[in-house]
């Protein structure tokens, strides 16, 4: 996970990450970290993981779970799908006007 | 920026949280960085992290109000209070945790040897890697262990008593002795190639360090290495090598009495062979041990004619060798698996998926040098784990009373929830070493 994606980090929404890796099932801290850098190659540092879980937390789109040892598993909530689902939607746009415009000046 | 000052600054800029943040947040995140690999990018993004949450309506101290004139003080308090505290704790290390230090390398602990007479570590990282080290480490003061030598010989398997010489098994399978008396230029002394083809699994000192016993899967070659430079083969020892049962399941531990006078080795069969190696050039075997139905996974000599060995499946047996020529089992305990259960009785981590060929444990046992206490440590792994869930074990540390006569009562348990565990105990009989493949680190911890 090194090199070209990095620069992606500070393009992709790490809450959005965040959301996406709980939507197929509850995880921890460190193997939400790994999921994101294995689905899209973002290495995203515990200082954000936890900045953003934190806000994701508060706005009730994420809940924690009861720790086991020092791990405590975090859910994504109802209202969570749905903020994801809206963000999906919108995302999907911006791709379609960003495949278009690119193929456009491409001369395609 | 070095692994070891990324690591101290991190864990101090946890601590520069706020209280609140601190309560919550706190013990998970230390966990993360446990299992991450911590640079610079991660101490940035952990102060950026401790300064917004200062100035987070949700956790800010109570000091701060809501004006902005005294936001914009807090934020720059914050900011030289964090430096500060990243300053002094990176120089000084957090005493909380500096039971836990970090290994130069990469690629995971390999293997953890103790000396029986100095208190010193050799700690593999990379295991089979080419690019692995080998590290040397005084624990004369535990609290902050010294780096000694540090060589790339191959996977270590042994310490001698002096934390002179290092004995380790060459890429190309071959026993190897280094000399790492001079910490700053560890020199191999000799390559010990008189040993047969069959694979080599491990090697030992004995109690006065000068003999090596070297493992192989057929045989055990002894070898008189007073002298690094040249060793001097004393004699073999036939190994038993018919496998019985599972035949990828091949336990094998081999170790000196303290007094020196007797070799037990763990082989294929899961059977315990004691040796008389009084005299090294007419060794012979002098009893077999077994459980009957269990694989012996590991074994450990008392300093009062005890052996204790613990099998596959978690039974702990202790045998007398009063009389070495006819070994009296005197203890059994079964069930001590149990005791190790994760939360609602599982057993293996809530979090593991199911790995039903996994092996149980991994264990390690010892006696204290007095012999009056008997140690087992059983770390439970979450299974086949993937890179999701990679690390999480559960050691689960029994001690027993021990009798003259063998007899073991008054048991007493304390787990703790470590990172993958290959657990080693220290010569106290006390102190367990835990060294973790998915991580550049070792800890050391004693129970209470």
């Amino acid at each position: 996970m090194h090199g070209k994606f990095d620069d992606l980090g500070r393009f992709a929404d790490p809450s959005l990450l965040i959301l996406t890796s709980l939507s197929d099932g509850p995880k921890h801290g460190y193997a939400i970290m790994t999921d994101i850098a294995d689905f899209s190659g973002v290495r995203m540092e515990p200082g954000t993981l936890y900045g953003a879980l934190s806000r994701l937390e508060r706005r009730g789109w994420v809940r924690p779970l009861a720790i086991a040892g020092r791990r405590r598993p975090y859910q994504i909530t109802a209202a969570g799908q749905e903020i994801l689902a809206e963000q999906v939607t919108t995302m999907q746009q911006i791709v379609r006007v960003a495949r278009l415009r690119t193929a456009m000046a491409w001369g395609a | 920026m070095s692994p070891g000052l990324a690591d101290r600054l991190s864990r101090a800029l946890v601590g520069c949280h706020p209280r609140r943040w601190r309560e919550r947040y706190g013990e998970e995140m230390l966990d993360v960085l446990d299992q991450h690999h911590l640079t610079a990018r991660t101490v940035a993004s952990l102060a950026a992290s401790a300064l917004s949450s200062h100035v987070d309506p949700a956790y800010r101290t109570e000091r701060l109000s809501l004006s902005r004139s005294r936001l914009r003080r807090a934020v720059v308090i914050s900011a030289a209070v964090a430096a500060g505290l990243v300053l002094a704790f990176g120089m000084l290390g957090f005493a909380a945790w500096r039971e836990r230090w970090q290994l130069s390398g990469a690629g995971g602990v390999g293997g953890v040897a103790f000396a029986p007479g100095r208190h010193l570590l050799v700690s593999a990282v990379g295991g089979a890697n080419q690019d692995s080290m080998d590290t040397v480490w005084d624990l004369t003061d535990p609290a902050r262990p010294r780096q000694l030598a540090a060589f790339q010989g191959g996977e270590p398997t042994a310490l001698s008593p002096d934390g002179r010489i290092v004995a380790t098994v060459s890429f190309g399978g071959e026993p190897v002795l280094w000399n790492v008396a001079a910490p700053r230029r560890p020199a191999r002394t000799a390559i010990m190639s008189a040993g047969g083809t069959a694979p080599l699994w491990g090697e030992a000192f004995s109690p006065g360090g000068q003999i090596l016993a070297v493992a192989y899967t057929d045989q055990i070659f002894l070898w008189d290495v007073a002298s690094a430079a040249r060793p001097r083969l004393l004699g073999t020892l036939a190994a038993p090598v018919t496998t019985v049962g599972d035949a990828s399941f091949t336990p094998q531990d081999i170790t000196f009495s303290p007094d020196g006078r007797m070799l037990a080795s763990v082989t294929g069969t899961g059977y315990v062979t004691v040796w008389n190696v009084t005299d090294p050039a007419r060794a012979a075997r002098i009893a077999t041990l077994t459980s009957l139905r269990d694989y012996v996974q590991t074994i450990a000599f008392s300093p009062r004619g005890l052996l204790a060995a613990i099998t596959y499946h978690g039974t702990v047996l202790v045998f007398s060798l009063a009389d070495p020529a006819r070994p009296a089992l005197t203890a059994t305990i079964s069930g001590i698996m149990t005791h190790a259960l994760y939360p609602d009785g599982l057993l293996q981590h809530p979090d593991a998926p199911p790995c039903p060929s996994c092996s149980p444990a991994n264990y390690t046992v010892a006696f204290t040098p007095d012999g009056r206490t008997l140690t087992v440590v059983v770390a439970r792994q979450e299974g086949n784990v993937t890179s999701a869930y990679s690390i999480a074990a559960r050691d689960t540390v029994f001690t027993w009373n021990a009798t003259s006569s063998g007899a073991v009562s008054g048991l007493t348990t304390v787990t703790r929830d470590v990172n993958d565990s290959q657990p080693t105990l220290a010569p106290n009989g006390r102190t367990v070493a835990d060294g973790s493949p998915t991580s550049n680190a070792v800890y050391l911890w004693t129970p209470p």
